[in-house]
């Protein structure tokens, strides 16, 4: 028996794919593409077809409101979105390969970073993707509900700050703390300003005009501006370390990274 | 390493399956006959009519709702366990797998408290009856990615004798393609693609069944393998 298992083990069987050196990153290249991908997707549901990006005016009349909500191209996009947003996790795993790859780093905030986009997710996309669904599958709703959904809507999407501020804070940690230089220190510093931008959108949940509104000149405009520079930067750091990674930690055999 | 854990939480599998058909069977009528095209009337005096056994399915429901996660969980050990040059596509699904849970306990909770109050305007009522079958049907994005990270990480295992047998890996890109109609319960109120339609709930339904069904199966075999393999193995530290 241990022999016809270590024999099993030893012998070359068709089922092996050999790797070839440029395939070893294959699945990290994978998740490394979902995230473009993704914001396109996200492009096109949130600005072309949904209208949420830029945000509808938070002082809209309950019939400019219902108008709105209600349109055709609004449920298509929340649909879309329903069946991409799971790409969101995809950019997670990768982060987390290269976060643990880090020296001075222990595995509490590469998992941390997991766990608070794997809750960041319903709160601030598809929880608002939920209210705007609802409103443009019934246009009979009384326009009360039209209004609380849309405010629902658009509050959740631009005022879900807690997921999106911790998720920032333990990547900066992390890029801090690491002393081999896997994303560089200057990312660290823009992940502060992204952090930054969350604590800026607060008063929308207090205020409805002005540059503090939920479509305003700094909840909105400026935060987002942020955000894109910041995912933009993002991914450049982040194909630099994938490309730079040694092919030697990339085991052929079961793995640790 | 020791494989009773994962042993222990595959077991969950029948046990939770098993209350899952208990709770789906104590409300049928929840499940057969709620349509999008009923008024808010209708929808109001459904749930005054069959008070007793809304409750007492969602109540199950709520209670056992989370119950496939560790199933879940040993599949991410699984995918650990496979020879891909890094984890990248297990901690994509652990994190999806998260996600897409939260999703039952809202939908859960939804037709609870439309339940709760069964006096309530009946345009509240239909609200959170709505928003309760939109959480279930709609957002199948994350069960996609789960079953699409798992085929590429099959495709991908170098092993000799490979974690899970490729087919496998078909089986989810399958899984995945008719999970994804139930999306666009979001747009349609009547037909296939509503979400009581035939496409976008019950081969959704029994997708999943069978998937977690099948899953269960090639986990135990892969369990029993990682079993045999660590048996004959020099423990880590022996050797330099």
């Amino acid at each position: 028996m241990i022999e016809s298992v270590l024999v099993a083990e030893q012998r070359p069987s068709a089922n092996v794919v050999a790797l070839p050196a440029r395939n070893r990153k294959l699945d990290q290249w994978i998740c490394y593409w979902s995230i473009p991908f993704f914001y396109s997707a996200f492009s096109l549901i949130f600005v072309v077809l949904g209208g949420i990006m830029p945000p509808q005016s938070p002082t809209a009349s309950p019939a400019e409101i219902v108008a709105y909500i209600t349109r055709p191209d609004l449920s298509v996009g929340m649909a879309l979105l329903a069946l991409t947003l799971g790409l969101a996790s995809l950019s997670s795993g990768v982060i987390v390969v290269q976060m643990k790859r880090m020296e001075g780093v222990s595995p509490v905030l590469p998992y941390a970073y997991l766990a608070a986009l794997a809750v960041a997710g319903v709160p601030g996309c598809l929880f608002p993707a939920f209210m705007f669904s609802l409103g443009a599958l019934r246009p009979d709703y009384s326009a009360k509900i039209h209004v609380m959904l849309y405010d629902f809507g658009f509050l959740s999407f631009v005022g879900s700050l807690g997921c999106f501020i911790v998720q920032y804070l333990v990547f900066a940690i992390a890029i801090f703390l690491d002393r081999r230089g896997i994303f560089p220190r200057w990312l660290a510093y823009f992940t502060i300003w992204a952090l930054v931008t969350e604590l800026v959108a607060v008063p929308v949940w207090v205020t409805r005009t002005g540059a503090f509104a939920w479509n305003g000149m700094l909840s909105f405009w400026l935060g987002t501006a942020i955000f894109v520079g910041w995912e933009f930067s993002l991914c450049i750091c982040l194909h630099r370390a994938i490309k730079d990674q040694p092919l030697g930690e990339l085991a052929q055999g079961a793995t640790s990274v | 390493m020791n494989t009773r854990d994962q042993s222990i939480c595959l077991w969950l599998v029948p046990f939770f399956g098993a209350l899952f058909l208990v709770g789906f069977r104590a409300c049928p009528q929840f499940f057969l006959s709620m349509s999008p095209t009923m008024t808010a009337e209708q929808v109001a005096t459904f749930y005054r009519d069959n008070l007793g056994a809304i409750r007492t399915s969602m109540i199950l429901l709520n209670v056992i709702g989370i119950g496939f996660l560790p199933f879940f969980m040993v599949i991410v050990a699984q995918m650990m366990r496979m020879a891909t040059p890094s984890r990248a596509f297990a901690y994509s699904y652990l994190s999806a797998a998260a996600s897409g849970g939260t999703l039952f306990a809202l939908a859960n909770l939804a037709w609870l408290n439309a339940a709760a109050r069964p006096e309530r305007d009946p345009q509240l009522t239909m609200l959170l009856n709505d928003l309760g079958w939109l959480s279930l049907v709609a957002p199948v994005g994350f069960i996609i990615a789960q079953n699409l990270c798992l085929a590429l990480s099959i495709y991908m295992d170098a092993r000799p004798k490979p974690v899970f047998p490729h087919w496998v890996g078909h089986f989810n890109v399958v899984t995945a393609l008719l999970m994804g109609p139930g999306a666009f319960a979001i747009v349609h109120k009547s037909g296939p693609l509503a979400w009581n339609g035939w496409l976008s709930l019950w081969v959704r339904m029994a997708t999943f069944a069978v998937y977690v069904a099948v899953m269960f199966l090639v986990a135990r075999s892969a369990i029993k393998e990682q079993t045999v393999e660590e048996s004959f193995s020099v423990p880590p530290g022996v050797v330099a």
